[in-house]
């Protein structure tokens, strides 16, 4: 398996070439093109607690949760082409056995076959935001692809680093990590606009994203009619 | 006829610049800038009913806009209405689809058609896509990045991605192949199969709409 990032400006997509009989995972619809011998399947695949019904009740909290998978059928390469909804960079992450990463329900866009996808824990609620964050575990050993609205920047945490939950792409699992709020109230972290964000400690790395997808969508939204 | 695609592949802009006696023809709205003697003429090019078919029909404007240089040579900016690549592609004599939208500009002897698309177009971006035929230079352009793909036996592009194809490609609709793809994912594709060359768009602006669609005022319940 061999995962071409397409890095052509602004819109990056990653292209997975598949050896016969090999298969990647990713978001369900994130595919935007792949050779005629790579079957598709949708599934909940260890996709958290309760299967479909489970699922279910996941897609009606606004998250999509289905996974799609894509197996060559015969005995010649295949490709796959995946892509983001938004403007902004995809990332190959290398995940080692050791150190797993943690993804915002967002940012997840595919993983190898050697990687478990984990959603049991999610919905961290803000108080008076009511902005929600899922969370999604990756572990074992393989490529993860992670996206970005806008560019990614990288930190390497020693010590201590606030970000905003819009803000998060993806981090390494060994820092720890608490919900926090920018001011010395909660109401003052509501006023100042920031409604939660991310304490991190400890020793780890963070993927940053340059742009907030829900503070784009805040404004998008008032100037659409009523739904 | 000189051009030069300016901003690629992000933002990217055609300049066209045009000899005396030289026309360029755009979709409306496409013009960014003009630099000078630019004679705009607009027109339904071919006749109202082509304009209608046009427009109503495969999502094109209604009028089409002649620019050309008089007297003297004349530059023009032309603009794609979304960010992303814009593919410059010759025609001699042969044809090619575009699909909804992806029509920029080109050169006087290309002309624009649309074609019906069946039934399948009902659940593809519309029941018609654009033709285009004949002699000279056409100019078409995609959301994100704009790929080729060289298709020799069959190859699959999910709906919506599809930018422009070769008509020795046939397609038709299909879904992903399990039961459970059916019921649960709503994911449409188009099989191609034959030999030519398709170009396909990394992004897709009904997702964006879509992603978009929860973040609208809910309506107040009285």
């Amino acid at each position: 398996m061999n995962v071409e990032i397409l890095e052509r400006g602004a819109f990056s997509s990653a292209l997975v070439h598949l050896e016969p009989g090999e298969e990647f995972t990713s978001e369900s619809g994130a595919m935007y093109r792949a050779s005629a011998n790579v079957d598709i399947d949708v599934t909940t695949r260890s996709f958290g607690k309760g299967g479909v019904l489970g699922g279910l009740k996941r897609m009606l909290a606004k998250e999509s949760f289905f996974l799609s998978t894509y197996r060559v059928n015969d005995a010649s390469p295949g490709e796959v082409a995946l892509a983001p909804v938004h403007v902004g960079s995809v990332r190959q992450i290398d995940v080692v056995p050791d150190t797993p990463w943690i993804c915002t329900g967002g940012s997840y866009l595919g993983s190898g076959p050697g990687l478990r996808i984990d959603t049991e824990f999610q919905g961290l609620k803000g108080l008076f935001t009511g902005e929600s964050i899922s969370f999604v575990k990756v572990s074992g050993s393989g490529p993860l692809l992670a996206s970005a609205f806008g560019r990614i920047i990288e930190h390497d945490v020693e010590g201590e680093l606030v970000v905003d939950t819009g803000h998060v792409v993806a981090f390494t699992e060994g820092l720890d990590y608490s919900i926090s709020k920018v001011g010395a109230s909660w109401i003052q972290s509501w006023l100042a606009g920031e409604g939660i964000v991310l304490r991190f400690s400890g020793l780890g790395k963070i993927l940053v994203q340059s742009h907030n997808p829900s503070e784009f969508g805040g404004l998008l939204g008032p100037q659409l009619p009523e739904r | 006829m000189q051009y030069e695609v300016l901003c690629q592949p992000s933002f990217s802009l055609l300049e066209v610049a045009l000899e005396p006696g030289e026309k360029i023809v755009a979709e409306a709205g496409a013009m960014a800038w003009m630099e000078g003697p630019v004679k705009t003429e607009t027109s339904t090019r071919g006749g109202a009913l082509a304009g209608l078919k046009r427009a109503v029909l495969s999502g094109e404007s209604f009028f089409q806009n002649t620019y050309s240089a008089e007297g003297g040579p004349a530059k023009l900016g032309l603009a794609p209405g979304s960010a992303g690549d814009i593919v410059p592609y010759e025609l001699q004599g042969n044809e090619l689809f575009l699909e909804r939208g992806a029509y920029l500009a080109s050169t006087e002897g290309v002309r624009c058609d649309s074609k019906w698309e069946g039934l399948k177009g009902l659940f593809n971006e519309g029941l018609f896509i654009l033709r285009v035929t004949g002699q000279g230079l056409l100019f078409f352009n995609g959301y994100g990045d704009v790929q080729e793909v060289q298709v020799d036996g069959q190859y699959t592009v999910d709906n919506g991605y599809a930018v422009a194809w070769e008509p020795s490609l046939q397609y038709r609709l299909t879904r992903a192949r399990k039961i459970r793809s059916f019921l649960f994912a709503d994911q449409l594709l188009l099989s191609f199969s034959g030999t030519g060359r398709i170009w396909v768009q990394s992004r897709s602006p009904v997702s964006l709409a879509n992603w978009v669609y929860p973040f609208r005022p809910q309506k107040s319940s009285d």
